[in-house]
């Protein structure tokens, strides 16, 4: 018998021996059937292999983290020493994410910005007409005109927004973001004619549009066409960016919001994974060699819960599925196809934050940026605690959050330490765990033919519907406790009240007349146009949308410069793919 | 309640807002419950709720709504109703509601509003008691 095996086999009957005479006694002396409590002994990973297993920062599979540090811990000392202001929601280089009314509003706000300090390239979010693919003269349109974005109806609305980018801020020299899904195309389109226009090389742009469609059926809800035809979009993305727009990233990718939709950490897990699979394959189908497109995919966040010891374990499960997702069935060659890239790591997510006693949220949000410390991210403390009032973050909130942020990082000192939890019987076993779950939940998706096929069943949606009713049915149940929402709730609590003073970032004048001014300069745009040459772009598209091996990329692209509005070029795709319906439950 | 009669209950997802957890725990939990529901699925608009409602003959509307246009689309629910002759239809809202819009929309003849935290138990308790 090996040294190794002895020093098992006697840890083994150490532990049967703990398990009779302390532990039982223990269980028996409350009265409980069993313990509260649960222990790990390096039984729990007896042939637990380092190097196969965790490896070095930087290096396969990943699990302890993509780099050595990041760079936001390179120069964090620095940071405190000129006291930097980051921005919130905004990744390395991008303003804060917003964006609300007509072009002529947002770029206003930008302007704004600039003269505040806030230089970032524009991080865009789109209201719901533009997301789901309908102009605002449309009758589906009606309320939502600017309202959780811009309004985007053609090309001259985009062109408005960068008018401020110029110079130093011209659109080669900062990013953008667009959180935008079914009509990716059109918007990645109006950026790379944005670019043609002021003689810029598209080879030069630089940004991240969200473009992860398939999440859309599972979660959030803005999609148009059947699945499919959606992912023949992407692959003709993929290929033009690839080919166009090398340093662009080319999507988003979202266990984040599966979860917020009520998915377990094992369905955000492996559906994230199952449809990053579907992208690579498409990437790979139009013709692609992994390497050349893979290192630009990058994913949103994993996560959302309290549970910090699985939200730690969940993200270095995370890595190394990916990672070997990419090595061995793709066959990548270049490390960094093989990294989650992501701009925050672990988090308790926006739904495990209460309306009951608003202020414990930072108490929660804390707990999530401890998880993202350990986990290989920055310790980012999110949501600011007054989330669910839904009433946009106060300023009071915002200095707490940042805060909170910064005694982690510099007083508690959670980011000095890389994968902090490595080696630890009890983590690695559930990293094991989680990781043995969402593979099989994988497999079981493979097996129906993949994530288009699990979406087109409603096999996604149906299971994260459950999993949200069974979570509530718990709560109710008071398996699972709340603070404040299903215990402690009696009338000794008292309920925690700080002044909030909340920015009104949005003029509500300009938000009430948007849906007018914006219909009007369509109306403009389309008598000024040359209709002659809309009909024609449309009618090529309509051509090639019917041939599945043509790249669209290019006819959208004419589309635009010719000035089809996005609901026009939607409302071509919409005749030759169909409209999703999603399966009635 | 009759006896004898499941009560009917409409979920409606008013505009594009896509965020339906909330509609499909409450209209899981309602069934569950012992009451027939009906959920519409995303992007109606309130002319089409307030058809459904009448062709259905249902009892209670229930608006799942978290895009902050709260105000707008129940008032327009609420006249569709009128309208069509069912104002004894109950309605109710559940989604992201901030405190000091509640009191206008039980003004305009919304019976309550459940924010977020509300047992499912406690909806299906406040339609029995209230019908």
């Amino acid at each position: 018998m090996s040294d190794n095996k002895k020093r098992l086999k006697n840890i083994e009957y150490a532990e049967a021996e703990w398990k009779k005479n302390v532990l039982d006694k223990r269980v028996g002396r409350f009265n409980l059937s069993k313990s509260p409590t649960r222990f790990y002994s390096p039984l729990a990973v007896s042939n637990f292999n380092f190097l196969e297993k965790v490896g070095f920062p930087g290096q396969y599979p990943f699990t302890a983290g993509n780099n050595p540090f990041d760079y936001w811990r390179a120069y964090a000392e620095d940071a405190a020493k000129m006291g930097y202001r980051p921005d919130w929601g905004a990744a390395s280089g991008v303003g804060k994410y917003g964006g609300f009314g007509t072009a002529e509003d947002y770029r206003d706000y930008l302007i704004r910005m600039h003269s505040m300090g806030r230089t970032g390239g524009p991080n865009m979010a789109f209201d719901l007409a533009t997301q789901c693919g309908y102009d605002s003269d449309s009758p589906y349109a009606e309320g939502e005109v600017g309202r959780v974005g811009v309004a985007i109806d053609a090309f001259n609305d985009f062109a408005t927004i960068y008018e401020p980018y110029t110079g130093d801020l011209e659109i080669d020299r900062v990013p953008s973001n667009f959180t935008i899904n079914a009509p990716a195309a059109i918007i990645i389109a109006m950026y790379a004619v944005l670019a043609e226009k002021r003689g810029i090389p598209l080879e030069k742009l630089r940004g991240t549009p969200q473009n992860d469609i398939l999440k859309e059926y599972i979660a959030r809800g803005t999609y148009i066409y059947p699945p499919k035809h959606s992912l023949r979009l992407f692959r003709d993305i993929c290929v033009f960016c690839t080919q166009h727009m090398p340093k662009l990233n080319i999507n988003s990718m979202g266990g984040y919001h599966i979860r917020e939709a009520g998915a377990t950490r094992v369905q955000d897990l492996a559906f994230s994974m199952s449809n990053a699979t579907a992208y690579i394959q498409a990437g790979i189908d139009g013709g692609l060699a992994v390497d050349s497109f893979a290192p630009k995919f990058t994913f949103n966040a994993f996560g959302g819960s309290m549970e910090i010891y699985q939200e730690i374990a969940l993200q270095r499960a995370a890595r190394r599925i990916y990672a070997r997702l990419l090595k061995e069935r793709f066959n990548a060659e270049n490390p960094r196809s093989m990294m989650i890239r992501q701009p925050i790591t672990a988090h308790i997510g926006c739904s495990s934050t209460t309306l009951q006693r608003t202020l414990n949220n930072l108490t929660r949000a804390v707990v999530g940026g401890m998880a993202a410390g350990m986990s290989g991210g920055m310790p980012g403390v999110f949501p600011p605690f007054d989330e669910p009032l839904g009433l946009g973050h106060s300023q009071e909130a915002v200095q707490l959050q940042l805060d909170a942020t910064r005694i982690l990082i510099y007083e508690a000192k959670v980011a000095d330490v890389n994968d902090p939890w490595a080696g630890s019987y009890f983590m690695e076993s559930l990293t094991d765990e989680i990781e043995a779950k969402s593979l099989a939940e994988m497999e079981k998706i493979e097996n129906m033919g993949g994530a288009v096929a699990a979406i087109e069943s409603g096999y996604m949606q149906k299971a994260i519907s459950k999993s949200a009713y069974e979570r509530q049915k718990r709560i109710e149940s008071q398996e699972e406790f709340v603070v404040g929402v299903n215990c402690f709730t009696g009338e000794n609590e008292m309920d925690v009240n700080v002044n909030r003073v909340v920015e009104a970032t949005y003029d509500p004048e300009l938000l009430k007349s948007a849906e007018d001014r914006q219909k009007r300069k369509l109306a403009e745009l389309k008598r000024q146009r040359d209709g002659k040459a809309v009909s024609s772009t449309l009618a090529a598209l309509k051509e090639h949308a019917r041939d599945e091996n043509k790249n669209l990329m290019p006819d959208i692209c004419e589309c635009v410069r010719n000035n089809a509005s996005l609901q026009e070029i939607c409302d071509v795709l919409r005749d030759i793919f169909g409209e999703f319906q999603q399966a009635r439950f | 309640m009759n006896e004898g009669k499941k009560m009917r209950v409409l979920m409606a997802k008013p505009g594009l807002d896509g965020h339906e957890r909330g509609a499909h725990v409450v209209a899981h939990g309602l069934r569950d419950a012992g009451f027939e529901v009906i959920y519409t699925g995303l992007r109606q608009t309130t002319a089409q709720i307030v058809n459904t409602a009448v062709q259905e003959d249902v009892d209670v509307v229930g608006l799942s709504i978290l895009s902050g246009a709260h105000l707008s689309l129940s008032q327009k629910v609420i006249d569709g109703l009128k309208n069509a002759g069912a104002e004894d239809v109950m309605v109710i809202i559940g989604g992201i509601v901030p405190d000091e819009d509640i009191p206008s929309l039980k003004k305009m003849g919304v019976r309550e509003v459940f924010t977020a935290g509300t047992p499912v138990s406690e909806i299906a308790n406040f339609i029995t008691r209230s019908t």
